[in-house]
């Protein structure tokens, strides 16, 4: 496990197609533009009019000028040869799960096990979106998959509306205090 | 917003990538290789190239940019977040913004080495940033702190503890909620809580919820209040018909949790042990509960291991009343874990053996967004 020093500074939002990643880096970056998107194609079209089909890059500006980079990875598959190199030297990982699609269980147990690696050496949290329009399952179950899965301690798991920047940047916070629980917050 | 087509060059243009950061080339590589070998190859030198790729957000691309004088014929394709800004610098660029859109790139690409000659700056397409959702019903800008101020208690047993350290959750909203919920997951019935200004419903399925008219600023004195006897009455609803227009419905978790909180205000309830060790089973629904001061920390800690309130509060050096909070809502949300049998008693934590946990001297990475976050929400 890399220290903190030498990890560069960013923040990988990861998840499936139409979870909210975009809207999510949207939501806390503080440039824009951040996101490119195309016209959705093929299988997911019928879903969503757009989807980003390369990494979404998002800022978050420090005091003292220094800058936190938010990746986003891109939903599709057809990407996924990109999730482990955006990645890597990453402070963690937040993971969008979006609850209106058929298995989001099934989803959740993908993503962990793609980013396995990634995720024993750093953390992660988890967000549940689309949860107005689908309320089932709720974060119990999710909690239930993830200490199957053998994700002790369980990661937090919220319900989460991407387009609300509380609701991003509680993710964040959690992920920070995962990292390191000693960290102050007064 | 259309989909760009590319344009197919007879043999495949060569990209030289200048001044363009390890991971994007290793990106744009790894796409050439498996997406667009037909239309794009990776030029080794500028010699050779057709076209660049320049990233203009890294420092010293205008020494880079130097070099191509010497290559006049070359397309220029560059990348930034602010690709409106180049235009004046650039006029003779295609420019894109970040991130790249890989779709669209080797159209781009083609674009800017057929032509041959200056084009228009073009930004592909720019997502306005989205309208945020609704606000959160819980949290207010006034952040009172609601933990009370009782005084530590002392860090091992021994002493009495004094008795206001504790409250008796009947005598308080938080009681007959609990009750409710329990009587409905019990018989498998909505119940109710009635005897208040308004009622609040328990039904128990699919997933137990508490639905209610009452709104947060009207619930929270409520659950603070100690209620006259036999004000509140927990009754089977026979007739409950769900949510109405006017209800606002909250998982039953998350809406113990914050009554308990406001109930507890720093202290236990009746007969709990200050000094059990116990552990989380999970993280509270924090975008929908309400987080008393230092409770992400308490809870980060106490999901990793068993340890008694007053041990967790050593542990970050808090002061306990935080702890207590937390611990109130955490028992009435059901989230701690369940006991394990007596033989095998949780590996409690010898007091004073752990050190706490110190934040580094210098501010850390990671509490440097904490901050940031911290201030601009
Ligand atoms: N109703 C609802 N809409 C949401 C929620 N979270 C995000 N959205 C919307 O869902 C849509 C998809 O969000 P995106 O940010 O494009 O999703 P993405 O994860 O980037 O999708 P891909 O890039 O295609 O993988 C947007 O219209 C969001 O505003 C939510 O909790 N509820
Ligand atoms: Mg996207």
């Amino acid at each position: 496990m890399l220290s903190e020093r030498v990890r560069h500074n960013k923040i990988i939002f990861s998840g499936t197609v139409g979870a909210g990643k975009s809207t999510a880096i949207n939501a806390l970056s503080d440039i824009l533009p951040v996101s490119t998107e195309a016209l959705a194609t093929d299988e997911i079209a019928g879903m969503k009019k757009t989807t980003t089909v390369a990494m979404d890059y998002g800022v978050l500006n420090l005091p003292g000028g220094e800058k936190v980079m938010l990746y986003g990875t891109p939903g599709q598959e057809r990407f996924s040869f990109m999730w482990e190199i955006l990645s890597n030297g990453g402070i963690g990982l937040i993971l969008l799960i979006n609850n209106a699609q058929p298995e989001p269980l099934t989803d959740l147990e993908n993503y962990l096990g793609a980013f396995s690696n990634f995720i024993a050496g750093t953390a992660v949290t988890i967000g549940v979106t689309h949860m107005d329009r689908a309320p089932a399952p709720g974060l119990d179950a999710y909690r239930a998959r993830l200490a199957e899965l053998g994700h002790t301690p369980t990661p937090a798991v919220f319900r989460v509306d991407a387009r609300s920047r509380d609701d991003v940047a509680m993710l964040v916070k959690a992920l920070l205090f995962t990292l390191n629980p000693g960290l102050s917050d007064a | 917003m259309s989909r760009p087509s590319p344009v197919l060059a007879p043999a495949p243009t060569a990209v030289f990538l200048l001044h363009i950061g390890s991971m994007d080339n290793r990106l744009i590589g790894l796409s050439i290789e498996r997406h667009w070998k037909q239309s794009i190859r990776l030029a080794q030198s500028l010699d050779e190239a057709d076209v660049v790729l320049v990233d203009h957000d890294r420092p010293g691309v205008d020494e880079a940019l130097n070099q191509l004088a010497r290559h006049p014929g070359i397309g220029v394709v560059g990348y930034a977040f602010r690709p409106e800004s180049l235009q004046t610098r650039f006029p003779h660029h295609l420019t894109v913004s970040k991130p790249l859109n890989l779709d669209a790139l080797p159209g781009v690409l083609n674009r800017a080495a057929l032509l041959g000659r200056p084009l228009q700056p073009v930004a592909l397409t720019n997502m306005a940033i989205q309208e945020s959702s609704e606000p959160r019903p819980w949290v207010s800008d006034e952040e009172p702190d609601l933990c009370g101020s009782l005084d530590d208690i002392p860090p091992s047993p021994g002493a009495p503890l004094p008795a206001k350290l504790f409250f008796e959750p009947t005598q308080y909203l938080i009681g007959h909620l609990a009750q409710a919920l329990d009587e409905a997951i019990k018989t498998g019935r909505p119940h109710v809580v009635s005897g208040l200004p308004r009622l609040i419903g328990v039904p128990p399925l699919p997933q137990p919820v508490c639905v209610t008219s009452f709104r947060d600023t009207q619930l929270r004195p409520f659950s603070m209040a100690q209620l006259p006897d036999a004000t509140a009455r927990v009754v089977n609803a026979l007739t409950f018909s769900g949510p109405g227009s006017t209800d606002t419905l909250h998982t039953a978790e998350d809406f113990l949790w914050n009554i308990a909180a406001w109930a507890a205000r720093g202290r236990l309830p009746a007969g709990v042990d200050p000094y059990r060790p116990v552990r989380l089973r999970a993280w509270p629904n924090f975008t929908r509960t309400w987080a008393a001061p230092h409770a992400l920390r308490i809870v980060a800690l106490w999901t990793r291991e068993w340890a008694s309130p007053v041990e967790i509060a050593r542990r970050l050096e808090i002061p306990q009343r935080y702890v207590f909070s937390a611990y109130t809502s955490a028992h009435f949300a059901g989230l701690f874990q369940p006991e394990p049998l007596a033989a095998i008693s949780p590996p409690a934590q010898p007091a004073n053996d752990v050190a706490p946990l110190i934040p580094p001297q210098r501010p850390s990475i990671l509490s440097r967004i904490l901050r940031k976050l911290l201030n601009a929400v």
